[in-house]
């Protein structure tokens, strides 16, 4: 082989493995795979608002610590306001270890749950996430019987169900079925068992509206 | 191997660097290329409003530090190491020591902006990034490579 030609093939192959590791990593960050997951049925004893009995189900995904999960909570009260009496909306935990207080967050919402108010908590540790997030474990246990007591539930039995195994199993449940369904980012939405991604609430507003179109349309 | 011409003058003397250290170089340089390369899909793609265990990248690479003149400094290290990596491919390749004068130095560089986005890092945006440590770490490899050609190998 004269030395052209071997210098062609080295060049060649340098440019080849460089530019295939670059668009290796770039099919690698843009390929969401497969975006019919499973995510289990609806259970009865989940936390749902709209219309239980609707066909078209949105499941958000959500972790009580993270700043992304509560910019977009202001968009899914706007959007259970136009359409809350067509569609199901299932709140699910799914905290990130690194948001250190995200799983005390949902123990207290399951806790407040247990007494009816779950999504009164909701609302409360979303409104106060910025003040509960940067305390101590013991502190932010003290925020969360604080707004358990603003809404007036019981704080003996609000204390004893926050670390109890019932309230535990049924997070870990949820965190079990968003990990079979590969989540990797919160808060994510599943509109009748799909992924979706908007990413404006225009975008977010034209898919749940054209799933209700779909399911009310005559078969 | 040596593919192809040396174009050196007869009066200098031929440095003949050790195999290992250009393959050193070449290596760390593709690692460090693919980091920032991926570092900077993320700052053009993964910018959107989501926590995921990526989320201290997500912070770094869209903090206003992640711009210098509305360019993404993951973009400028992306480049940075495919200077360094074709630089020492083209050496491997011609052995041709003014390329010795030009890479080697060029980490000095590299080095000195991974300190200063450590220490932005650390101390002012307050999130630490993996990829931007990876790179740091490759940095200084090519660092200490560059340097210990230029300590030992007078190019």
């Amino acid at each position: 082989m004269t030395r052209g030609i071997k210098r062609i093939i080295f060049w060649l192959a340098a440019g080849i493995i460089i530019i295939g590791g670059f668009l290796a990593i770039i099919f690698a960050n843009t390929n969401t795979g497969n975006n019919n997951k499973h995510i289990g049925e609806v259970g009865t004893d989940e936390w749902i608002k709209g219309d239980p009995l609707s066909k078209v189900v949105l499941v958000e995904y959500s972790d009580f610590q993270c700043p992304a999960c509560k910019t977009r909570e202001a968009q899914n009260k706007k959007l259970l306001d136009e359409f809350g009496n067509h569609i199901k909306f299932v709140y699910r935990h799914f905290s990130w270890d690194y948001h250190e207080r995200a799983f005390l967050a949902s123990q207290a919402s399951e806790a407040a749950g247990i007494q009816g108010k779950f999504w009164e908590m909701h609302d409360k540790i979303f409104e106060n996430q910025g003040i509960w997030s940067k305390q101590s474990e013991t502190a932010a246990e003290e925020s969360f019987i604080a707004y358990a007591l603003m809404l007036n539930l019981d704080i003996e039995k609000f204390k004893n169900d926050l670390y109890s195994n019932e309230v535990e199993n049924k997070i870990e449940e949820d965190h079990a079925s968003g990990n079979a369904a590969g989540i990797d980012a919160t808060p994510i939405y599943f509109l009748n068992g799909t992924i979706i991604n908007p990413r404006t609430y225009d975008e977010f507003r034209d898919l749940v509206r054209d799933a209700i179109e779909k399911a009310n349309q005559p078969a | 191997m040596n593919l192809g011409i040396s174009s050196e003058t007869p009066s200098k003397k031929q440095i003949n660097l050790p195999k290992w250290l250009i393959w050193g170089f070449i290596a760390v340089s593709f690692i460090g290329f693919l980091d920032a390369g991926y570092l900077t899909v993320v700052h053009y793609t993964g910018a959107d409003l989501a926590c995921s265990f990526l989320e201290g990248c997500e912070i770094v690479t869209t903090s206003k530090y992640s711009l210098i003149f509305g360019i993404p400094v993951a973009l400028l290290g992306a480049l940075y190491y495919l200077t360094i990596l074709i630089l020492s491919l083209l050496y491997f390749d011609t052995k041709n020591n003014i390329l010795l004068k030009i890479f080697p130095a060029l980490t000095i560089f590299g080095f000195l902006a991974s300190g200063w986005f450590i220490y932005l890092q650390i101390f002012v945006i307050k999130a630490l990034c993996e990829y931007c440590i990876l790179s740091a770490v490759t940095s200084t490899i090519l660092f200490i490579l560059g340097l210990y050609t230029i300590v030992k190998h007078k190019p």
